[in-house]
């Protein structure tokens, strides 16, 4: 990064600092610190929903996914636009015009204290964690990137977003994410103008997308109905549409953007708004990370992006690596020579051509494929970043996905651009963090600190409180994002944590805004039951793999295969979303059925 | 809560839920006529 890069980082921290202390001015009261004095308009709210939802991982992830899986991922978004219809109908009016702060607070009004409580305490348990994981997943790739220390970039990220979200409330958070939003579309747009410019002579857009096609690069409709399989049209709007409806229905941190709006009619149409755009936009993000991949069919692409680890690995066998460095620009000089091929063919327009050279070009990506699989297990097994029992169920790789395009964007950007694209990160990871510190910030205070111990406290003592629990979640959050780094597993395990909840949360409010006869007994029972549910589902396989490993016995592990019911416990964790919400409705309904009439 | 210091702003009156619904049928449609397009986009580009 040069001088100008650098500058534009700096300058974009500066500014956002800078923004959020403006905002202090209108923060005075609880309900402009929290709720912004419910005044904001539709297109800030609605483009505060989408950056809240994306955050830095989402990006750089997304854009590494598209280059190395192609746009499958896509379809994980086409359940969302129905889940904002279903969201504007129920949730909505509900929530607002229950004038309540947090979307817990509306479950005391239909159930009682004690589901309320539960509900914001799992959310507080989940999303603290989560917002560590969401600091710490980009800290560990823009540290290599810019070359800094974990630490730092943990602070650098953590520390501006506490500061800005603490001083001033949910306005500086929105109108922040604003600004982030103009900045992440303004950068990736740039990126992308770059990427097509940058292609070889005689190789356009189309020629492009033609080879990643050939190759499967743009697959957007998955139709094989297969639970195990992450990405298929089914996951995407069924499954999907049990999590989005739960994210943006349940999950005060987006529950929080919606109330903010001036009206109803505003904070429906802020739904809407990323009902219409999500499903474009990250076309857009996949694009990108598609186009990264034919601009290397014509520049043959780091061995590995992870540059440390290759680094390492390099140091440790220097001659072996060498060797497959060797191997490595052969077998993409035989890919290339078979792209420029294939470019031919397709537009001379001669379909036998096009047939040999399609076919030569995806038995080359295959070899390249099959050589790069290699080298991230050489690079893995050298630097021993594996289990002996991964090496031997050859489960051991470097996964480098989500450094694709933060090392892209260093080597092959001009000056300013790259600048330009790292603030676009930091602004994505920003806007995703602040929304979540404000959430948890609002939760603690409204539904424990106010409820349980200052019923009939000012606002000023209310917004200080505000204040302090922001801070103490942010430095929580930094906490829990250094030790994320290190223990690089627990990153998955933390992430797939939100979706042991989320079906469960969505279940009770089922219960609540659908459900008539429901009763607060059902309500709370049902949530523990679902949550008890998708950790049965979802926790079994590790609990079971822990139980060989201590005993040498396969115990556990035999039942499920006596009874014949393998495939319950290889389900995706989308379809959690769907298991924890139903098993909830329904235990929860049942339980409603012993019991006349809630006594409050 | 000191609701009372809180100056409650005169709200814009609401849109009527017939044409909401016509609004989130225009929305599921649309949706459907994008998929569409990235399915056609997908089989012209890979064939």
């Amino acid at each position: 990064m040069k001088f100008l890069d650098w500058a534009v980082v700096v300058a974009y921290l500066a500014y956002v600092i800078w923004d959020g202390i403006r905002m202090t001015k209108n923060s005075g009261s609880a309900e402009g610190y929290f709720l912004a004095n419910r005044s904001l308009p539709w297109w800030a709210v609605g483009l505060s929903v989408m950056a809240t939802q994306m955050s830095a991982i989402t990006l750089v992830g997304t854009t590494g996914q598209a280059y190395s899986d192609g746009m499958r991922f896509i379809q994980f978004y086409y359940g969302l636009p129905l889940a904002m219809v279903i969201l504007c109908i129920t949730v909505v009016p509900f929530f607002y015009r229950a004038n309540v702060f947090t979307a817990y607070e509306y479950l005391e009004k239909r159930f009682d204290l004690k589901t309320r409580t539960l509900t914001s305490f799992f959310f507080l348990m989940s999303r603290g964690l989560g917002v560590g994981v969401i600091i710490a997943a980009p800290a560990v790739i823009l540290s290599i990137v810019l070359g800094w220390s974990e630490i730092a970039t943990i602070f650098a990220i953590g520390l501006t977003t506490t500061f800005y979200t603490m001083v001033g409330g949910v306005q500086a958070v929105t109108w922040t994410d604003v600004k982030q939003m103009v900045i992440i579309f303004f950068g990736l747009s740039i990126c992308l103008f770059i990427i097509i410019s940058n292609f070889p002579a005689g190789v356009g857009l189309t020629d492009g997308l033609h080879l990643a096609g050939s190759v499967g690069k743009l697959t957007t409709i998955e139709t094989s109905f297969d639970l195990t399989e992450k990405y298929t049209i089914w996951s995407g709007t069924i499954a999907a549409l049990f999590l989005f409806l739960s994210y943006f229905g349940c999950d005060q941190s987006q529950v929080q953007r919606f109330l903010t709006a001036k009206s109803v009619a505003q904070g429906r149409t802020s739904l809407l708004m990323s009902a219409f755009l999500k499903i474009p936009m990250q076309f857009m993000i996949l694009l990108i990370g598609v186009l990264v991949f034919v601009f290397y069919q014509f520049q043959m692409p780091p061995m590995i992006f992870n540059q440390v680890e290759a680094d390492k690995a390099a140091n440790i066998k220097p001659a072996e690596y060498q060797a497959i460095e060797k191997n490595y620009k052969e077998i993409f000089a035989s890919r290339e020579q078979a792209a420029i091929n294939l470019t031919k063919a397709n537009k001379q327009e001669d379909n036998s051509a096009i047939e040999v050279a399609k076919k030569d070009y995806v038995r080359t990506n295959d070899e390249f494929q099959k050589g790069r699989k290699e080298i991230t297990k050489f690079v893995a097994i050298t630097n021993e970043n594996c289990t002996k029992e991964e090496i031997e169920q050859d489960k051991c790789r470097v996964n480098d996905v989500n450094y694709v395009f933060p090392m892209f964007v260093i080597q092959n950007m001009p000056m300013g651009v790259i600048g330009l694209i790292i603030a676009a990160i930091f602004a994505a990871a920003m806007s995703s963090i602040a929304a979540e510190l404000n959430a948890l910030a609002t939760a603690s205070t409204i539904d424990f600190y106010k409820r349980h111990f200052k019923k009939d406290g000012t606002d000023k003592e209310y917004v200080f409180f505000g204040r302090i629990a922001t801070f103490i979640w942010g430095m929580f959050a930094c906490v829990v994002a250094i030790f994320a780094t290190n223990l690089g597993s627990l990153i998955e395990v933390v992430n797939t944590f939100g979706s042991y909840f989320y079906g469960s949360l969505l279940g009770v409010f089922v219960l609540a805004i659908v459900v008539k006869r429901a009763r607060s007994r059902g309500a709370f029972f049902g949530l523990l039951f679902g949550i008890a549910s998708v950790a049965i589902v979802g926790g079994y396989p590790w609990l079971s793999a822990k139980w060989l490993e201590f005993t040498g016995r396969n115990d556990l592990w035999n039942i499920v295969q006596n009874l014949g019911i393998e495939y319950l416990f290889k389900i995706e964790f989308l379809w959690f979303n769907v298991i924890g919400c139903l098993v909830t409705v329904i235990a929860g309904y049942l339980i409603s059925l012993t019991v006349s009439e809630d006594s409050k | 809560m000191n609701t009372e210091n809180i100056n409650h702003k005169e709200k814009p009156e609401e849109l009527p839920d017939s044409w909401w619904y016509r609004v989130y049928l225009a929305v599921i449609i649309t949706t459907i006529i994008v998929i569409s397009l990235l399915w056609a986009f997908s089989q012209y580009f890979s064939n």
